[in-house]
């Protein structure tokens, strides 16, 4: 019997207890390059069952490495006599109970599939082809390879696989180390296209080879990049959630079913969309299914996870915010940049910070390409910049969309190396705040 | 496992193989969390073990790390890391170089006041329960939080020039919350700091008094919430220690990381604008600052006898009377500096490979205590609780917001004001400092939490810093 059947068979173990287990087997193949030449391959394997055993509404939580039955059960045992002297939360009320299972497809290793020769192969001709323009590359290339079991005292014995490839690459001159980025991130390497992928970081390179010049502080008129208003957009879900309603930090709060963003924005949470990094549950094991958060622009549907929903007498929904969808507009990029006197793109963005989540008031900084736009064209690059905006403002000024959204891999760089994709467009924003220059690239 | 590790370097300890090292821990961590009153979480992590191999085979780094300890998985490792090494040296230029070390064999076994493995958890719980209920009950308080964490790491650190060391660290963080609403914005304080990681046991909870102080936070919060915002486009700043140890941490310790300087971590947590013709000759400071990196300090966290590559424990200078001196570094990059090794170079756990890290990152203390440099303040503002923090690829552009500020006038405290938010560039910031207090304000703060390295990696650490001022700093940032 393997670990994933005895956990079930401990449940049943234990009728006055409510157990949780999240078993999981994780691995990475994980290159870091630099200066167009391998940094080191790290290679890690980890096993392990977090656990929570709830006794009434008392509750004490593990986790065990390289976990066996008799690990666990020495363990449960050890813990019991700790439970009864703890105070209750009176606000639990139950674990997840929603059976609904995915498809739970199975998924080949990419470990294997995408081996450290594969990545050497693909990175020397990314580094070829950006040498002529003296520019080296840097960054990650990793392969995943992780299976959780979520199985519960509620019947609950489900299996996710995933596998994700990811290649950040950023390209360095190295005149004036002025930086650009592509990134390629999906479960399927058929789905790397490398000609596109070269070709679109060389395009990049070329925009980046030209004059830096500074900008003043002050309001612009700019085009983000579908990673930037993908960034703003997974910076807000920290008020789309039931807890932060709980803990009285969210933007949303009374203000579902209005209108609170302009009428051209519609964002879904799609985890089986085709071209995006897929889910089946949440973390607590409830279906993750196809949910619109805001919709032309009203709020629509609160992240509503087991711990709340019961809590707050909110509908469970299974929605994790990994998979957003923003609808494209009408115009294309260039009519969008070509409608701007002056103002910027922006590629990228770094160390967003809030300083007051519950009014989206945050600072950052632009990243790995920030141009200036000039009667309509890209000119000249401008140094990294620091914004101090709402992020609602942000979404209030947009005014175009673009007519093609395209597929954009994050990085959740904690622990285990979450990797999750959104699809997103350019989009153009009026009165963007910039608060400062950092006068460097 | 000493014989295990012993055993492992004697397989690696080959012709092709010019350096290897092994590393094992054994990490205990305990959480207490209490959320609005009510204890949402207690758990723990214990005898969490971890193993990890670092081979140079052909002029290339190759890593490989478990949790699984079987004889099958460690061999596997082994040959993981090795062939890590040799495959990705096709896609080297320039072979890493390493120079041999003088072998070190030592222990080191910190014994906490209080042990939080060995005391009774019903204790902990009450003691954190009293708190937590202190918190609420106020109607303008609409959340609130207590958390507590204890670690406790036993290390095997052994190599191919015959170091091996043990040792065995406690460090514990504990922090209180509250937010305070009057249904139009909301204010939160917090104690005793975001920079309130330690080492020790239970005694560190016990001596940050946390009780002592509810009432303090839960005043402070609700009148923030009515409390004016800085005005003047420039003043001059007084930085509390708590949040001081932060803008030195981020301006000053994370971009003098030498390996920052070669690119190697750009993916991930960027560059620096230091360059390695500015050692010796950049001011970064004014005259009054002196920032040090100390492994030798055994009342920080960032404390050790050999770094995770063998390098002895060591205290460096980085900036000297408002110079540029030295670079945190490991064996690698020292040697393309041309600079001793500074003993920087760290994992979280074993199977984590080593990073350059800080330490014991510490600006030295200057003279007068905090009473006496805002008495001798003007005009200008003592800050202090983190309430958010950024700076850019560069680390050269920061800026950062307090919880809470106090307006000084005539060298007297007058009112406070809230979310203070100021920001700067760095070598000009640090050059503005005129005024740092003495060795009685001077003390450690630290974090569990300085993350680095991808995957990524959560690092202890402290910063030793006293209370200073910075001259004419633009203060009124506003979203």
């Amino acid at each position: 019997m393997n670990l994933r059947e005895q956990l079930v068979e401990i449940c049943d173990l234990y009728p006055d207890l409510k157990l949780n287990f999240h078993y999981s087997f994780w691995e990475t193949d994980f290159l870091r390059f630099y200066q167009s030449q391998i940094n080191y391959n790290i290679s890690k394997t980890s096993v392990s069952l977090s656990t929570t055993i709830y006794q009434g509404k008392k509750s004490y939580s593990f986790s065990l490495k390289d976990p066996t039955r008799e690990k666990l059960l020495e363990k449960i045992e050890e813990v019991l006599p700790i439970i009864d002297h703890l105070p209750e939360d009176p606000d639990f009320v139950d674990l997840e109970d929603d059976k609904t299972r995915s498809s739970e497809k199975e998924k080949a290793n990419n470990i294997e599939k995408v081996n450290l020769d594969t990545k050497i192969d693909i990175l020397q001709k990314v580094a070829d082809a950006v040498r002529p323009f003296d520019f080296k590359i840097y960054g990650t290339f990793i392969c995943n390879y992780s299976t959780l079991y979520i199985i519960n005292s509620n019947g609950l014995n489900k299996r996710e696989i995933s596998t994700p490839i990811y290649l950040e690459c950023k390209a360095v001159s190295q005149k004036n180390e002025v930086t650009v980025l592509e990134v390629y991130g999906g479960e399927n390497i058929g789905t790397f296209h490398e000609k596109k992928f070269i070709s679109n970081l060389v395009n990049k390179v070329k925009a980046a080879s030209g004059e830096v010049v500074d900008v003043e502080a002050g309001e612009y008129d700019v085009i983000l990049a579908p990673r930037c208003i993908g960034e703003y957009f997974l910076n807000l879900e920290s008020s789309m959630t039931a807890g932060s309603l709980d803990q009285k930090q969210s933007f949303f709060e009374g203000k579902l079913d209005t209108k609170v963003f302009p009428e051209n924005v519609t964002i879904i949470d799609d985890p089986h969309h085709p071209d995006l990094i897929n889910f089946d549950y949440n973390g607590d094991g409830r279906i993750y299914q196809k949910m619109p958060i805001i919709e032309n622009g009203v709020y629509k549907n609160f992240i509503v996870d087991n711990y709340y929903g019961r809590k707050l007498k909110m509908e469970r929904n299974g929605a994790d915010g990994a998979a957003l969808v923003m609808k494209p507009g009408g115009k294309t990029l260039k009519e969008m940049i070509g409608s701007i006197q002056k103002g910027l793109y922006i590629s990228s963005l770094h160390y967003m910070n809030f300083i007051n989540r519950k009014e989206t008031s945050i600072t950052g900084l632009t990243r790995d390409g920030t141009f200036l736009i000039k009667d309509g064209k890209i000119t000249k690059v401008v140094n990294n910049l620091r914004f101090t905006e709402k992020i609602s403002d942000i979404i209030k000024g947009i005014t175009d969309i673009e007519n093609e959204a395209v597929t954009i891999p994050f990085s959740d760089n904690y622990g285990e190396f979450g990797i999750y994709s959104a699809q997103m467009p350019h989009v153009k924003v009026k009165g963007f705040k910039i608060s400062s220059s950092t006068r460097t690239v | 496992m000493k014989k295990l590790v012993y055993d492992i370097i004697n397989k690696l300890n080959r012709n092709d193989i010019s350096y290897a090292d092994v590393r094992f821990t054994n990490t205990d961590e305990q959480t207490i969390y209490f959320e609005k009153g009510v204890l949402k979480y207690f758990g723990s992590n214990l005898d969490s073990l971890a193993l990890g191999i670092r081979v140079l085979a052909d002029g290339c780094w190759g890593f490989a790390g478990t949790t699984i300890l079987t004889n099958e998985s460690i061999d596997k490792t082994i040959k993981k890391a090795i062939s890590n090494a040799k495959l990705g040296s096709r896609f080297r230029v320039e072979p890493v170089e390493f120079k041999k070390l003088p072998a070190v064999q030592d222990s080191y076994f910190y014994k906490p006041i209080e042990d939080p493995f060995l005391m009774d958890d019903k204790f902990k719980i009450d003691f954190h329960e009293q708190i937590a209920k202190k918190l609420v009950g106020n109607e303008k308080i609409v959340y609130s939080y207590v958390y507590t964490e204890f670690y406790r790491q036993y290390k095997i650190y052994a190599n191919t020039e015959g170091t091996m060391v043990d040792s065995l660290v406690y460090d514990s963080m504990p922090k209180m919350y509250v937010l305070a609403s009057n249904g139009r914005e909301s204010m939160c304080r917090n104690w005793p700091g975001d920079m309130n990681g330690k080492r020790g046991g239970f005694e560190v909870i016990r001596n940050v008094k946390m009780e002592e102080n509810t009432d303090k936070i839960i005043e402070e919060a609700i009148q923030l919430l009515d409390a004016p915002r800085i005005e003047e486009e420039r003043a001059d700043i007084i930085i509390g220690g708590g949040h001081l140890a932060l803008q030195l941490h981020e301006s000053v310790g994370h971009a003098t990381e030498a390996d920052r300087i070669f690119g190697k971590e750009i993916s991930y947590a960027g560059k620096t604008f230091i360059k390695p013709q500015m050692l010796g000759n950049f001011r970064y400071g004014s005259d009054l600052v002196n920032i040090y990196s100390d492994s030798l300090n055994q009342g920080g966290m960032g404390y050790h006898v050999v770094d995770d590559e063998g390098t002895p424990g060591a205290t460096v200078d980085i900036v000297k009377n408002g110079i540029l001196l030295d670079q945190q570094t490991s064996q690698e990059t020292a040697a393309l500096l041309g600079v001793k090794p500074s003993s920087n170079m760290l994992a979280s756990y074993a199977d984590d490979i080593p990073l350059i890290r800080m330490t014991n990152f510490c600006l030295a203390p200057g003279k007068g205590s905090l009473d006496d440099l805002i008495k001798s303040t003007e005009n200008g503002y003592y800050i202090n609780f983190t309430k958010t923090w950024s700076i850019d690829d560069n680390r050269n552009n920061f800026q950062f917001t307090t919880e809470i500020g106090w307006k000084i006038e005539n060298g007297e405290i007058k009112h406070i004001v809230k979310e203070p938010t100021y920001y700067g560039i760095t070598p000009e910031f640090w050059a503005a400092c005129n005024g740092i207090c003495g060795p009685e304000e001077w003390e450690f703060h630290g974090t569990f939490h300085c993350g680095k390295g991808e995957p990524g990696q959560a690092m202890h650490l402290s910063h030793g810093v006293a209370p200073a001022r910075f001259k004419n700093i633009v203060c009124n940032v506003k979203a």
